[in-house]
């Protein structure tokens, strides 16, 4: 496979129709029709982007197993327009008629490449997820066209150890879906910078946007360089598109300059497991 | 279901909240119809007859002899405090106070008797020290049908997890007389207003239907088991689903730490 050093990619910030997939499947088909046009080659939605984030007693019925009816129909899209696309949707595993994920999906234009598992559920203020998730074990890196694609989802950033592993699995661009609420929007503008500089990567980050039960979406949607400069950042609080284009080659120098992969301390994660475990 | 161990349950649940709340009873809507009854009855198994006020609260254009009069039968055999009211005077003043009211639409002003009606119920519980009781069933409030702050506003409301068809068998179970099971249910917001009627269904199907959307069953598998047309259960689900505004705490824009409705979550009696 023959890896690109230079692409562009859209980040395609929108609100939900809750419950809507079929109605939400046709925005996405027509949000990568209308990013083909800036020449992209990834197009990256938000976290649920399939159902919308708050369906709560809704999601026993709206989850579906990846691969499965609606990520065939995005793969559609992705073969017919020749894009990467990653979106998130509730994954209801196979061995099980209620056991449901909080997943990420990507494919390509050859099909379906992978899907991550969110690790961290938020389960605290407006946050229910564990009352309907089981939270992945894996971190997910997926060879593409496009350079090693790392998946995190939203509350994951919070745990730096997530896009560590994603990182040291080998990801060079990790993408943060997100649906994230406008009470959260200065812990996560420190976090995406944190994440990309500290494991010198991109990172692209899509939240959603729009109010589900009294939940604002913020928004924000960015690319940061792997030395935490902003790249591109899409609107607060409204639907937006915005391309960025992602060079590998800045991220040499950021390596050299600040080598913080290079000076990693694996003893240290023994003990910090320890730790942990004694909290 | 074991009625028997159903009754104690409710029974307990109703003294319990009445002690931990140290009110001196209970006063509740007395229409004379099987769910109101019902409570009335639970209420005076559990705190005593005597401390329990039915509240009478006719008007006249659905005035309805019969329900007066099966209202009494359970004052009556359960030793109940009663009183009537008639709310006429108020309905009228209400209409005449109102510059854009319009007697031909039903639901508005039929909304308005459910209201007022929970202004005596609380007027009374305010004076008196008393907790309001409702009596909605799990099938109304389901399918959202009741008036948003009329008829379910109470301080507990002890069936609202039966389904109609079950409270019927509570109702038998805890000796309401049969004329009252067994008599249409309405709202009596306008005259030969019933409930089945309205909501276009008989309680024996909706409640299956609920049951199976309560059970997580998907519309196609409630419709085959129950040989019904997929648009009915459709339907009934929507409606399900869209009236959930009528059955949560309001809804509040989420701006700070913690948000009254959404995350405190405090202990209530």
């Amino acid at each position: 496979m023959i890896m690109k050093q230079k692409f562009k990619l859209a980040l395609a910030q929108i609100s939900c129709n809750r419950g809507e997939k079929t109605e939400n499947l046709k925005k996405i088909e027509k949000i990568v029709t209308k990013a083909k046009k800036h020449s992209v080659d990834l197009i990256v939605f938000p976290e649920m982007a399939l159902t919308g984030y708050k369906v709560r007693d809704e999601i026993y019925e709206l989850a579906e197993t990846i691969p499965g009816p609606s990520t065939s129909i995005v793969e559609r899209i992705a073969r017919k327009t020749g894009k990467y696309i990653i979106f998130g949707m509730p994954e209801r595993s196979e061995k099980t008629q209620a056991t449901i994920f909080n997943s990420a999906v990507l494919v390509g234009p050859k099909g379906f490449v992978g899907k991550y598992r969110k690790m961290y559920l938020p389960t605290h203020s407006m946050f229910e997820e564990k009352r309907y998730f089981r939270p992945g074990y894996q971190p997910a890196v997926f060879d593409t066209e496009l350079g090693r694609i790392g998946l995190i989802i939203c509350y994951d950033i919070f745990f730096p150890e997530v896009a560590r592993l994603t990182r040291l699995e080998g990801a060079q661009l990790l993408v943060c879906i997100s649906a994230s609420p406008a009470v959260r929007r200065t812990f996560f503008e420190t976090l995406i910078t944190a994440r990309a500089m500290e494991n010198t990567t991109f990172l692209a980050y899509v939240n959603l946007v729009g109010i589900e039960d009294g939940l604002q979406f913020w928004g924000g949607s960015r690319l940061v360089g792997p030395q935490g400069k902003t790249l591109v950042e899409a609107k607060y609080d409204e639907e937006d598109l915005v391309i960025g284009e992602v060079d590998y080659s800045d991220a040499r120098s950021v390596e050299t300059f600040v080598p913080a992969l290079r000076d990693l301390r694996p003893e240290l994660f023994d003990k910090l497991k320890e730790s942990a475990e004694k909290l | 279901m074991d009625w028997q161990d159903v009754e104690n349950k409710l029974t307990r649940f109703i003294k319990d909240y009445v002690e931990k709340t140290r009110a001196k009873g209970i006063v509740l809507g007395l229409s004379g119809g099987i769910d109101s009854c019902t409570i009335a009855v639970l209420s005076a198994n559990a705190v005593g007859g005597n401390k329990v006020h039915g509240l009478m609260l006719p008007e006249k254009e659905t005035h309805n002899e019969t329900d007066i009069k099966h209202a009494n039968l359970i004052v009556n055999k359960f030793n109940l405090t009663s009183q009537l009211c008639d709310i006429t005077p108020v309905l009228e003043a209400f209409y005449r106070s109102i510059p854009v009211f319009d007697p031909s639409e039903k639901v508005c002003k039929g909304n308005i008797k459910a209201r007022a009606r929970m202004i005596y119920l609380y007027y009374y519980a305010n004076k008196l020290n008393l907790i309001v009781c409702g009596s909605s069933d799990k099938s109304e409030t389901m399918m959202g049908y009741f008036t948003k702050w009329g008829d379910v506003a109470a301080d507990i409301s002890p069936i609202m997890d039966l389904y109609k068809t079950q409270v019927r068998k509570l109702a038998q179970h805890v000796g309401i007389p049969k004329q009252i099971i067994e008599k249409p249910p309405s709202p009596a917001l306008w005259p030969g207003q019933t409930a089945e009627g309205e909501l276009g269904i008989r309680y024996e199907t909706l409640d299956l239907i609920l049951y199976g959307l309560e059970h997580f069953m998907v519309t196609c598998e409630i419709a085959e088991q129950l040989k019904l047309k997929k648009d009915l259960v459709e339907m009934i689900k929507k409606r399900w689903i869209s009236t959930e505004h009528k059955r949560r705490m309001l809804l509040t824009a989420k701006l700070e730490y913690r948000t009254v409705g959404t995350d405190f979550r405090l202990r209530r009696e």
